[in-house]
């Protein structure tokens, strides 16, 4: 069975297809005001990695901002049940999904069955999410793939103690015109963004095997920071953790065609 | 004999002269006060010698002519402790006792600053009886609008002019200083009026101060200082919302810090 998932998220929509439970071709680009009509362009593009036509696919799902106004779904569902889902999925060891998106921090605890238990989710503020980073490394001068480079060179790192996006901004220009290694600056902004989402994820002390998704999960030094702060045993995400609403999606997409 | 007011705040740094024998104070305010604002060093000591340094200077007048000094605001502890004044009082006192010397019948002061919104209750005597503060995070300061005037691409200044004159109002529903920057960007991308958006932005604005008045609560006369006073939509929609005129002082609201540590350096110096 062949199903697509989409995800519109804050920062950037993604487009993927799976076989089954395989993942045949996927794609990213950024949210804009237009989403609605440009995910279009997303969509045949991936369709043409994958080899086939909207025709060949059994079903599909979308989750995210605005998933309501796209044409041709067979439903929509909302982010945290299709992240729980991809996790569920694809790490049936796991009981909670720990996901840092674009504008969003989200800790959600799942039983044996993968359905969700309970789930804590901090959408109101920017602190510690992808767009937070973006934000800073964007005021150090060091692009967000750029991250895991430039950190190796840290030696001290600066702490950061704002943690409202805008004032930790000034912070770090500040820092950055104080003459601090950039460097150490951004080592100090991964372990304040570790910081923030372990605080949360730890609340959930039965969540004691996870896994990490959201773009922010794709980078190793704000991983690692997170997985030394927590108590549990870290399970790595199949994919690129950017994907795992979309692959979520897609998969329940399929499991409602198989019921059918 | 002269009185001075260290004010350093997060953005501007204001110094503020009272000279003696000009009574009754009331009189002074606008007439014979003597300030000057200036944007601050990296340091507070250099913005508390260089405000104060450029006041004296266009006034012809030296360290040696003030008779007592209050530094109030960021280091202030640090302004006293270099000798720059000869005592410390937090800026929320400060605030306090300016906003009461100027109009004796305030009894709530909302002061919304580059980095921090406060408001503050005083009494009939002027004396502090509660205030809250928020300095955590950049929605309900003036902060907030600062990064949204630079998303629509308009002054800090114009804004609320702007704001006043748009024919509808864009509602934001993020709280968050970074979120509604991402949105805005996403209406304006849509083809909305900037104007809507500026009158929505003012909204969202005076909706988080709202809450922060509603923490302490509100007794008349009500005075509103700090540079978000400046804006006239904002001012508009909380005077809407309390339901009565609020008291914007002639004095620049920004020098109200200062000015209240002058009134605190000329009581404590006529006691000398």
């Amino acid at each position: 069975m062949k199903t697509m998932g989409i995800d519109i998220g804050n920062l950037l929509s993604k487009v993927v297809i799976l076989d089954g439970d395989k993942l045949v071709a996927s794609g990213i680009m950024d949210t804009t005001g237009n989403v609605a009509s440009e995910i279009d362009m997303l969509v045949s593009s991936v369709l043409l990695d994958a080899g086939f036509g909207l025709e060949g696919l059994d079903a599909r799902a979308a989750t995210g901002g605005g998933a309501e106004l796209l044409r041709g779904l067979d439903f929509t569902e909302d982010e945290v049940t299709c992240v729980a889902a991809a996790g569920a999925y694809l790490l049936p060891e796991i009981n909670m999904i720990v996901h840092v998106g674009g504008q969003s921090i989200a800790s959600i605890l799942i039983n044996e069955d993968g359905d969700v238990v309970n789930f804590m989710r901090n959408d109101k503020c920017a602190s510690g999410s992808g767009r937070f980073l973006e934000v800073m490394s964007h005021a150090i001068g060091v692009g967000i793939d750029d991250i895991d480079g430039v950190v190796e060179g840290a030696e001290k790192p600066v702490s950061i103690s704002s943690q409202c996006g805008v004032f930790a901004e000034s912070e770090v220009i500040t820092h950055v015109n104080d003459g601090e290694k950039p460097a150490d600056i951004v080592a100090g902004l991964c372990d304040s963004v570790a910081s923030i989402v372990s605080a949360q994820a730890r609340k959930f002390t039965e969540g004691d095997k996870y896994t990490l998704t959201g773009g922010v999960a794709r980078i190793d030094a704000v991983r690692g920071r997170i997985t030394q702060k927590m108590n549990g045993t870290f399970y790595e995400f199949p994919h690129d953790p950017r994907l795992a609403a979309a692959v979520g999606a897609a998969l329940l997409a399929g499991m409602e065609e198989e019921e059918e | 004999m002269s009185f001075a007011g260290i004010d350093v705040g997060s953005l501007t740094a204001q110094a503020v002269l009272i000279e003696d024998g000009r009574t009754p104070l009331l009189k002074t305010i606008g007439v014979k006060l003597l300030s000057k604002s200036i944007r601050v060093k990296p340091n507070p000591l250099d913005s508390a010698r260089t405000v104060m340094g450029q006041l004296l200077d266009e006034h012809s007048l030296s360290w040696g002519d003030i008779t007592y000094c209050v530094s109030t605001g960021y280091g202030r502890d640090k302004v006293q402790g270099e000798g720059l004044a000869q005592e410390n009082v937090s800026e929320i006192s400060c605030h306090g006792i300016g906003a009461f010397t100027i109009a004796p019948q305030v009894r709530t002061i909302i002061d919304i600053g580059g980095q921090d919104a406060k408001v503050i209750r005083v009494n009939e005597s002027g004396d502090l009886v509660n205030f809250v503060m928020n300095d955590k995070c950049a929605a309900g300061t003036g902060r907030f609008l600062e990064v949204m005037s630079r998303t629509l691409g308009v002054s800090f200044e114009d804004l609320g002019g702007i704001a006043l004159r748009a024919r509808g109002k864009i509602e934001l529903s993020s709280r968050c200083s970074i979120f509604a920057e991402t949105e805005v960007l996403h209406y304006l991308q849509k083809g909305f009026d900037k104007a809507d958006l500026a009158a929505g932005t003012c909204k969202s604005m005076a909706d988080r101060v709202m809450a922060l008045v509603r923490r302490v609560g509100w007794e008349k006369e009500v005075m509103m200082t700090g540079g978000v006073a400046k804006n006239v939509a904002v001012k508009a929609e909380l005077e809407r919302v309390l339901n009565l005129r609020m008291f914007v002082p002639h004095l620049d609201p920004q020098l109200m810090g200062a000015f209240g540590a002058a009134v605190l350096a000329q009581k404590a110096g006529a006691a000398l």
